[in-house]
Order: structure tokens, then C-alpha cells, then sequence
């Protein structure tokens, strides 16, 4: 009995031991015992002498822009892994700076999170190392996003020009004829769609801040002033009149029921876009590509999506704002800086895997070499039904944009925005009190994290 | 035999000779093991001990002493972060709600385990052991994976819920909303963990001799008397350890509401619940120091309320020694 | 009294009143009772098995409902591309999680039946109190280790590696409660005694005379710890970066953040998500089902005494 138990016991052990050893893996590189080899690649190394550089990134088509950067590079191989999305990469990345190690060479952020790895000093200004050069690539307000003055902390990949997606179907229905160009237009259609009967106009997702954020900076709302030459100084102005003008907006929509307040990005939400729930979708260049992977813009809702620009506040004075996009940083963990900037610089730039991304519309590219080419800007887009989306809206409001100012706080400060929206959503609080609250509540934080802080 | 609770209010540490009258005459053979072998059996137990458990430990206290701001250096604070910890309503709301939690929710978990346990030791049907089985089933399911079901059974739009209010023509509560979360995750938890206390009191109750029914029913006790009189005190120090294992898992109630936080529609907040706002100080702000001496405060508190529970069950001794 | 003394004692008297039971007629009240708790308990499970034979569409605006079939039956399609997508890393995960169960549950297992043992049946210097340290780490909140834990293991530079997994795994000090528990009882001290005065050695004495006597609560503590491993999740997360490391549980949740956000290359992940959920609990719930005379006589140790 117990000698049967033992050799189950080993032979399972044995057994799970060689499913883990012999899978099929993707061809990890195995540890190729004397060289310092980095062994956990997702990805092939092509060109097994060369130095190797680990990247963090969780671009859907990384697999191949891997590939496209190793088989054209003798001198450096990439090291690819896909950590995570978003606040699951940032997870990881800050427990390796807590702890001194366990950072790549490279790693993909969002703009709005470079400022607090840069006082963390986590990242190395890369500005002499290469991306000087390659700074004509990209419009004024891509390479604000990344920068620190004359220094530059990221290679700017993606970026997320906002616009405003609705339902060609919904619209017939109830009879608006042109899509709102102003917010005083879509307040008013609505409630004349509210009240035919018709389905909610939007949504107020407590969990998307940042979109909130740049819906606010859109009136004019200056959230921080921050410069990292300066460090420990921090300008907190979260409840001047815009700010409280655009909070108590969407407020006043919640509350008269014409746009729902369901998180976003949750199966709860893509399954009430899918159903025609909502009539518009206020996002970024990159949502069509999201909507498309969530199952949207398939069987019932084919072919019924179309884009126009963000609606304005002043539409004599139209405002372009941006919610996501992305970078690749070089660590201050890197064992080879220059090497890692080479990489961060250079791999999602090549043509190839720039058309692949923007095709499969897993990117909206910030590189003009894109922007400007043909392919780009007549290209008719699927999601949207032929329209050339990329000309009538997106490229314009790229060109427009002219970069934000993040504070290092950006993970708080979006916790406390999110948890600001929720009572807005639950009608406990009105617009304005909930921007002064923030502004308290952050200066608050800001403080007891040493900042010398103006209001 | 005769006596198990006796057995039971006995200090675990009876060690050398707990069997019975024998053990008093060989004081000399327990006084020649005194010796340094204790300690080659639990060495290599110990040393993992130390690696793991106390020297992270050490670790995370001495972090707690140092404040770190973004925009400062790290500096030596005392116990600066405790004092912070008792006077933010983060922290306090979190602790209020697990005490909360764990009084509402340990006895509705007793209550299921108890009954199901008395249930299936009574009967012996095919069928009853059979539900044994799938009662005990959700223990096999990692958290993590039953917190993502309850997520997509709650859903407002595609959930039995919705279904089933549906035929009424009626909109379906949402278990997971500001006024309904406290019932939603109960009932996470309730499902993940019953099966698992259920099994431990069944096996109790199957280790009584049932010599002592058949005293009853000769006396004239109906099941029921004989349930509540004879089985449920003989099977109390399964219960003290279940409601002590219930009583310190509620209070560092963590995996479920991390998990369903991303479908609560922000009713579940990063401050929670004591562990989550410790792990979001530590992982999402990089605040390791005031993690850390949230985790020890709430670690102080947990202790304090074991004790008190195990005092007041006059158990002391069967857990802690 | 030893617990195996108190099963085998019982089992003739219990085999009786069973026999008598079962000709007192049908309970139907407690049959009620245990039905409507079977239900409760298996409705997530049942949706977990109808929701892994749906496509996509069917899961989140099917027709049938979420508790009954659709249209389309879509089980095989799933399953063949669960174990096809990314090259199988589903397998490999389910490999690892196979490996770290086991290689850390009977690490913790070895680990705690020495020292158990030792507990029990030795005396000497700090006994009590390392006993009562032992009893009290139970209480330590997880995040307060993972942190430390991380830092000293990137020093030992094992941090992404199955080391991280594995030796952090090995302490299970409610096993060695458990073991202590059952040994002070189990393995009477005459026999012990009797070895010693033989001329065997402490340890053969162990292996040769107590390990025979612990064996039922080594199944249990066995079990216990692979369970606990299998169901591990913070520990990995925060210890792996590596995706061909990860156990399931990392795994599933991995896809689960990139499905939200939509990253998998303009196709949903839910569908993978959910029958990779149905498959990782399939070894667990065969362990349980074939195992279940161990979970009931091992578990009778820690809540008898």
C-alpha cells in the first residue's frame, strides 16, 4: 500500500516533470549553459552570437514584431515577454524597482505613467543615445509625451487620438441626421433619442480615468505642472472651473439617465455595445481594434459603426486630446544602455511591423513615415464600414494634439478619480464637489510623499 | 475515548507519553531524549521557517520603521506608519468591514457546514454520498478561478440572474453593487470554503463511537436531541478550529475581492479590505514601507482577535499553547 | 486514544447501525435539504461545463440562456484551441501547476512529518516555544511575506525561476501541527522505547518503526499541501515574469487581464479562458474523487484532538 502510493506519488511527479520539460513551448531558448543567455524568451533568437536584450511589452502582435526586429539585427537579438497588461506589467515593473532588480532591459509603458518611473529613477533619459535622431518621426505633441524638457525617457510607439465611435443604426432610427460636433449637441441628442424611447447615448465608466481626465483637458483644465528638473515641486490644480465644468456635465447626464455607468472594458459592457446598448462610444484610435478582438462589429453589429471627431466644447477652437498609447523606456537596470536604447528605438519601428500593426488595427502609429503614407490615410477602414477613418478623424486629431503634462502620482491620483466617479455614478456627489474633493484629497498624497506642492 | 472533549481542551504539546497512565514511569527514557535530536527532525522544517517565513518577516518590520515619499529619500519614521495606519479611515473602514464580514459570515458558514455535516453522518444513502462529494467539490476549485465564475453568474447582462428576473419582466439585482456586495461576496466565500469545513466536522462526527446514540435513543433522545446534545459538543474543538481557520482567513479576505474587484463596477475599492489596500500600497503606489506596516498592524489585530475568540471558548489550550 | 484505535473500533458498530439505518425507511426532509445544497453547490459548476461549449457570441448574447446549452456546440473547437493556442502554453501551464503541486506538496509534506515527529516525541531546549511560533505564523497576512520574500529570493537571484515556487511552498506549518497532533498519539512511546533499547538509531527508528504509524496523516498532510499549491496564485504572480513558468491559476489570469483589455490579436480570449478554466479543475476533482477515503480519515486528526 504505501509502496503504491510512493510510486504514484514519483511516477506522477516524473510524469508532470516531462509535460513541463517537453511542452511545446514556443521554443524557449534553453539555458545554453556557459554564456550569460537570457532564457526566457516567448520569442526564437535568430542570431544565437549576439548580445541579447529582454523586453517587457504586450503589443497583441509583439510575437512578430519580435521576429521582424531578430532576423534583421546581427549585433542584438530581443529577449521577448509578455508580463501582462497594463496595471499587470505595472505591478511587476514596481516591485522590481522596489526591489532593486528584476527589471527588463526594455519595457512598454503608457505616457501617462513615465514620470512616476522617471522620480523613481527606474528609467535612463535616452535622448543622446539615439532618440534625438529619430525625434522628426513624430509629432510635437507624441514627443512632449516622452519628454522631460530636452530629456526623452521613451520611444513613442502608439498612440490614442480620441474621436467619437457611435451606431449608424441608432442614429437613423431616432433621426440625428449629422453627429454631435459639440458637447451641447450630444447632451441634446441625447435626450431627444432618451426620449423616443432609443437606448442610452454613452457611458461614464468610473475605471476608465483616464479618458475622464482628457475629456477634462479638452475645456482647458491644466490637472498638473510638473518638471523633472524640479523634482520635488508639483503644481495640483484637479478643481479649477473646467475641470468642474466637464465632472458636472457627465454628472448631469448620469443623472437624467442618458448615459449608463457600467466600467468599461468588462465582458458586461462589450456584451451592451454589442446589443446596441449604447449609441456612442467616446474613445481612442485604438478602440475599433479593441471592439473588433471583443467580438463587436461581428453579426448583429456589422457594419453599423462609424466614426466622427471628438465633439467640442468651442467648436470654433477645436481641442485634441489623447487617452492611451505607448512607449518603449530603457531601465536603469540595463545591463548595455546603448544596446537597450538601439532596441527600444528601433523595434516597433520598421515598416513591416508598423503596417501589420495599424492593418490588424492593434496600433494607431505615432511614426509619421505612417501618418503620411498613403496606404494609411486612404485606407478604408472594416470596423467602420468603408469609411476612410484614419483621414476624416484620426490623423487630423493626432496632428492636433499637443501633448499633456503627467504627475508622477498618475496611479493614485487615477485610483481616486475612479473612486471619484463612482459617487458621481451613484448620484451621491455632485461634479464639482467631487473635483474638490480630488483636489484635497491629492494635494493630501502629494504632500505626505514629500512634494512641495502649489494649488 | 470516553471523553473527547476533554481530549480536546487538553495543550496540544502533550508530547512524550499523552497516552495514558505509562508515560509517568519512564521520565528517564524522556529525559535521555532531551537531547539535540528534537532538533535533527525539525531542523530541516526550521530552516525553511526561518528562510521564509521569519526573516521576510523581519524584513517587512523593519521596512515598516521607514517612511519612503516619492519626491524624499528614505527615512527612519519609528513607528510613525503604525500611528498613520490607526488614524486612516482607509485602513480602519477596512478593518470594520472584515470584523463585519467575519461575524456575519462565520456563523451562516457554521450553520451550512454543521447542518450538511449532521445530515450526511445520520443518513448513508447513495444520494448522500453522492452530495458529500459535490458539497466538498468547489475546495478543488482555486479561488481565483471560483471568484471569476461568481464574476460572470453575477453579470447583469448575461447572468441566470438577469434570466431569471427577466421572466417578471423585472431587472435583476446586481450582487456585486454598493448595497449588495456584502451579501455577493459572503456567498463567494461561503460556496469556496463550506465544503471544505463541512468535511472536517463530517470527519469528526464519524470518529465518535456510536455507542453513545444507542445510550440516548435507550433514554429516549429523538435524532435531533441526539444531534444537538451529544454530537455538536463532542465535535466542538472541530468547530473551535474551523471558526479560528474561518476567523483569520476572513480577516485577510483578499483573493475574492481582488478577483471580482475588475466586475464590481467599483464598489470594491483598492482600501477594501485591510490585505487589499496593503497590496495596492505596495504594488500600484510602491509604498513597501507603509504596506508593510499595514500588514503588521493587521497581523497585531488578527492575534487579538483569535485570542479573544479562543478565551471566550475557553479553547486556549487546543490551538495556541 | 489513537485515531486509527478509534476507526477500526467504530467501523463494526457503525457498519450496524448503517445496516439498521437503511431499513428505517426513506429521510425525505434531509434529502430535500441535501438536494437544494448539491444544487447551490454544483450551479457554478454546471456553468462553467455549459458555458466552455459555447462560442464567443453564444457566451455573452446566446439564446439559450447562461445555464443551458446554445445553438451551437462548441466544446471541441474550444478545446482543440486551448491546447493549440500560443504553441499549447496551456499544457505547459497545466504541467507546471502538475509539478509545483506535487514537488512542493511533498517537499512540505517529508518536511513536516520529520518535524511533527520531533515535536512530538522529543524534549529539549525551546520546544514549547518554537511550538508556539509555529502555531502563530499562521496569522501572518501573505502580503506582508510576499514583499520580503520577492527581495530575498532576487538576491539568491532565484526570483523567475521554479525555485521561487517551489521552496517558499515547503512551509506548512498547520502540517506540521497536524503531524504533531497525530504523532503524540499514534506512535506510543513504549514502541519507540522498545526500538531504542534494540540498538536502533533515532532515525531508523523513525523510518522503521513511527513513519509505518503516521502514514494516514502523511496522506492527508500530502493532500492538504497539493491542494494548496495547486491553488496558489499571489505567490507565482509576484515571483514569475516568465509565462512558460507559470502554474494555471497565473496563467488563466494572465489571459483573463489580457482578454479585458482586449490584447489578443483581434480574437477573444473569454472563450479559451473558460474552458481553460473547466480543464484545470478536471486533475483536482479526479484526485478528490479517488482519494476521498484519505480527506475523511486524515482530516478526523486535527479537529479530534
Amino acid at each position: 500500500m504505501k509502496k503504491k502510493t510512493i510510486v504514484a506519488a514519483v511516477s506522477a511527479l516524473a510524469l508532470a516533470a516531462m509535460l513541463a520539460a517537453c511542452s511545446s513551448g514556443g521554443g524557449s531558448t534553453t539555458s545554453s549553459g556557459t554564456s550569460p543567455k537570457l532564457t526566457n524568451c516567448t520569442n526564437k533568437i535568430v542570431n544565437k552570437s549576439a548580445p541579447e536584450v529582454s523586453v517587457w511589452a504586450w503589443y497583441p502582435n509583439m510575437a512578430k514584431v519580435v521576429d521582424n526586429f531578430n532576423n534583421g539585427h546581427k549585433d542584438v537579438q530581443v529577449c521577448w515577454t509578455n508580463v501582462g497588461q497594463g496595471g499587470d506589467e505595472y505591478t511587476k515593473f514596481q516591485t522590481g524597482i522596489s526591489a532593486g532588480k528584476g527589471l527588463p532591459d526594455v519595457v512598454m509603458l503608457e505616457a501617462d505613467h513615465l514620470a512616476g518611473y522617471e522620480i523613481q529613477n527606474a528609467l535612463v533619459d535616452i535622448s543622446k543615445l539615439g532618440a534625438d535622431k529619430v525625434k522628426s518621426n513624430f509629432s510635437a505633441g507624441a514627443w512632449k509625451d516622452v519628454s522631460q524638457g530636452s530629456a526623452v525617457y521613451a520611444a513613442p510607439v502608439d498612440g490614442g487620438p480620441m474621436a467619437l465611435i457611435y451606431r449608424t443604426d441608432v442614429f437613423q432610427k431616432y433621426g440625428i441626421t449629422t453627429p454631435p460636433a459639440t458637447w451641447d449637441e450630444y447632451a441634446a441628442d441625447a435626450a431627444k433619442v432618451k426620449a423616443a424611447g432609443g437606448p442610452m447615448f454613452g457611458d461614464l465608466g468610473a475605471n476608465v480615468p483616464a479618458n475622464l481626465m482628457a475629456l477634462q483637458i479638452q475645456k482647458g483644465a491644466v490637472p498638473y505642472k510638473y518638471d523633472l528638473k524640479d523634482p520635488k515641486k508639483l503644481t495640483v490644480n484637479l478643481a479649477d472651473q473646467a475641470s468642474k465644468d466637464v465632472l458636472d456635465y457627465w454628472a448631469g447626464l448620469v443623472k437624467k439617465g442618458l448615459v449608463g455607468t457600467q466600467d468599461q472594458f468588462t465582458t458586461d459592457y462589450i456584451s451592451g455595445v454589442v446589443g446596441g446598448k449604447y449609441a456612442t462610444y467616446t474613445s481612442a484610435a485604438w478602440a475599433p481594434g479593441y471592439l473588433t478582438g471583443a467580438g463587436v462589429g461581428k453579426g448583429d453589429s456589422k457594419g453599423v459603426w462609424a466614426v466622427a471627431p471628438l465633439p467640442q466644447w468651442d467648436a470654433a477652437n477645436p481641442v485634441s486630446v489623447n487617452w492611451g498609447g505607448s512607449a518603449f523606456a530603457v531601465t536603469t537596470q540595463a545591463t548595455d544602455k546603448k544596446l537597450a536604447a538601439e532596441v527600444a528605438l528601433g523595434l516597433y519601428a520598421d515598416p513591416d511591423s508598423l503596417a501589420d500593426g495599424w492593418k490588424n488595427q492593434v496600433i494607431f502609429p505615432l511614426n509619421q513615415g505612417v501618418l503620411k503614407s498613403a496606404d494609411f490615410i486612404n485606407n478604408k477602414s472594416e470596423f467602420f464600414n468603408g469609411q476612410t477613418a484614419n483621414k476624416d478623424v484620426y490623423i487630423p486629431a493626432e496632428n492636433a494634439y499637443k501633448g499633456f503634462v503627467y504627475a508622477p502620482i498618475t496611479v493614485y491620483y487615477y485610483a481616486q478619480l475612479q473612486a471619484e466617479t463612482v459617487k458621481i455614478n451613484a448620484g451621491k456627489i455632485s461634479g464639482s464637489d467631487a473635483a474638490t474633493e480630488l483636489q484635497a484629497n491629492i494635494v493630501k498624497y502629494a504632500k505626505s510623499q514629500g512634494f512641495t506642492v502649489t494649488e | 475515548m470516553a471523553n473527547e472533549t476533554a481530549v480536546a481542551a487538553r495543550p496540544p504539546l502533550r508530547g512524550t507519553g499523552a497516552t495514558g497512565s505509562p508515560s509517568r514511569t519512564r521520565r528517564g527514557s524522556s529525559q535521555r531524549r532531551r537531547s539535540a535530536t528534537g532538533w535533527l527532525f525539525i531542523g530541516p522544517f526550521a530552516i525553511v521557517f526561518i528562510i521564509f517565513l521569519v526573516a521576510p518577516l523581519a524584513y517587512a518590520f523593519y521596512l515598516s520603521l521607514f517612511s519612503k515619499g516619492l519626491a524624499t529619500g528614505t527615512t527612519f519614521t519609528g513607528i510613525d506608519n503604525y500611528v498613520k495606519a490607526f488614524t486612516d479611515p482607509s485602513f480602519l473602514g477596512g478593518i470594520w468591514f472584515v470584523l463585519r464580514f467575519a461575524l456575519v459570515l462565520i456563523p451562516v458558514q457554521m450553520a451550512v457546514s454543521l447542518s450538511a455535516a449532521l445530515v450526511l453522518d445520520a443518513i448513508t444513502t447513495r444520494f448522500a454520498r453522492f452530495a458529500r462529494l459535490m458539497i466538498f467539490l468547489p475546495y478543488a476549485i482555486p479561488a481565483v478561478i471560483g471568484a471569476l465564475m461568481w464574476g460572470f453568474l453575477y453579470s447583469p447582462t448575461f447572468g441566470p440572474l438577469q434570466q431569471l428576473f427577466g421572466l417578471f419582466g423585472a431587472n435583476a439585482p446586481f450582487p456585486l453593487s454598493p448595497d449588495n456586495v456584502f451579501g455577493g461576496l459572503m456567498n463567494v466565500v461561503t460556496w469556496q470554503w463550506a465544503g471544505y469545513y463541512m468535511i472536517i466536522i463530517y470527519a469528526a462526527l464519524q470518529g465518535i463511537d456510536p455507542a453513545l446514540y444507542e445510550a440516548a435513543k435507550i433514554d429516549g433522545a429523538n435524532s435531533w436531541q441526539v444531534a444537538m446534545r451529544i454530537k455538536v459538543p463532542l465535535v466542538s474543538s472541530a468547530l473551535v478550529l474551523i471558526l479560528v481557520f474561518a476567523l483569520i482567513g476572513t480577516l485577510q479576505f483578499f483573493t475574492e475581492p481582488a478577483i471580482l474587484r475588475l466586475v464590481s463596477n467599483g464598489s470594491i475599492t483598492p482600501d477594501f479590505t485591510p490585505n487589499l489596500y496593503a497590496y495596492n500600497q505596495a504594488f500600484s503606489y510602491a509604498n513597501f514601507n507603509y504596506a508593510s506596516a499595514i500588514s503588521f498592524a493587521l497581523g497585531i489585530i488578527v492575534f487579538i482577535a483569535v485570542y479573544i475568540f479562543l478565551f471566550f471558548t475557553r479553547k486556549r489550550g487546543s490551538i495556541l499553547s | 486514544m489513537t485515531t486509527a484505535r478509534i476507526s477500526s473500533a467504530n467501523r463494526t458498530a457503525r457498519t450496524a447501525r448503517e445496516g439498521r439505518r437503511a431499513r428505517s425507511g426513506s429521510h425525505l426532509v434531509p434529502h430535500l435539504f441535501l438536494g437544494a445544497l448539491v444544487v447551490y453547490f454544483l450551479i457554478p459548476i454546471w456553468w462553467l461545463f455549459v458555458a466552455s461549449t459555447k462560442d464567443v457570441g453564444g457566451l455573452f448574447n446566446g439564446s439559450a440562456g447562461a445555464l443551458w446549452f446554445d445553438k451551437n456546440f462548441a466544446l471541441w473547437p474550444n478545446l482543440a484551441e486551448l491546447f493549440t493556442y500560443n504553441d499549447g502554453i496551456y499544457l505547459r501551464w497545466l504541467g507546471n501547476s502538475l509539478f509545483y503541486a506535487l514537488a512542493g506538496g511533498i517537499g512540505a509534506t517529508v518536511l513536516a512529518v520529520l518535524a511533527g515527529y520531533g515535536f512530538a516525541k522529543f524534549q529539549f531546549r525551546g520546544r514549547n516555544f518554537s511550538f508556539a511560533l509555529l502555531l502563530g505564523s499562521v496569522m501572518v497576512p501573505l502580503t506582508a511575506l510576499v514583499i520580503p520574500t520577492f527581495v530575498l529570493l532576487s538576491e539568491l537571484k532565484l526570483t523567475d525561476t521554479i525555485w521561487a515556487v517551489i521552496l517558499p511552498s515547503l512551509l506548512n506549518p498547520f502540517g506540521v501541527y497536524l503531524m504533531q497532533v497525530y504523532a503524540a498519539d499514534a506512535v506510543p512511546d513504549e514502541l519507540l522505547d522498545a526500538a531504542r533499547v534494540d540498538g536502533a538509531g533515532e532515525f531508523r527508528t523513525f523510518f522503521q518503526v513511527a513513519f509505518p504509524l503516521l502514514r494516514p496523516a502523511f496522506i492527508t498532510v500530502l493532500l492538504l499541501s497539493i491542494v494548496g499549491s495547486w491553488n496558489n496564485y499571489f505567490l507565482p504572480l509576484a515571483m514569475l515574469s516568465n509565462t512558460q513558468l507559470f502554474p494555471i491559476t497565473v496563467g488563466i489570469g494572465l489571459w483573463e487581464g489580457l482578454a479585458a483589455g482586449n490584447n489578443s490579436g483581434g480574437h477573444s480570449l473569454w472563450g479559451l479562458i473558460i474552458v481553460g478554466s473547466l480543464v484545470s479543475v478536471i486533475p483536482l476533482v479526479i484526485a478528490f474523487l479517488s482519494l476521498q477515503k484519505y480527506w475523511r480519515g486524515g482530516l478526523a486528526i486535527g479537529s479530534l484532538k
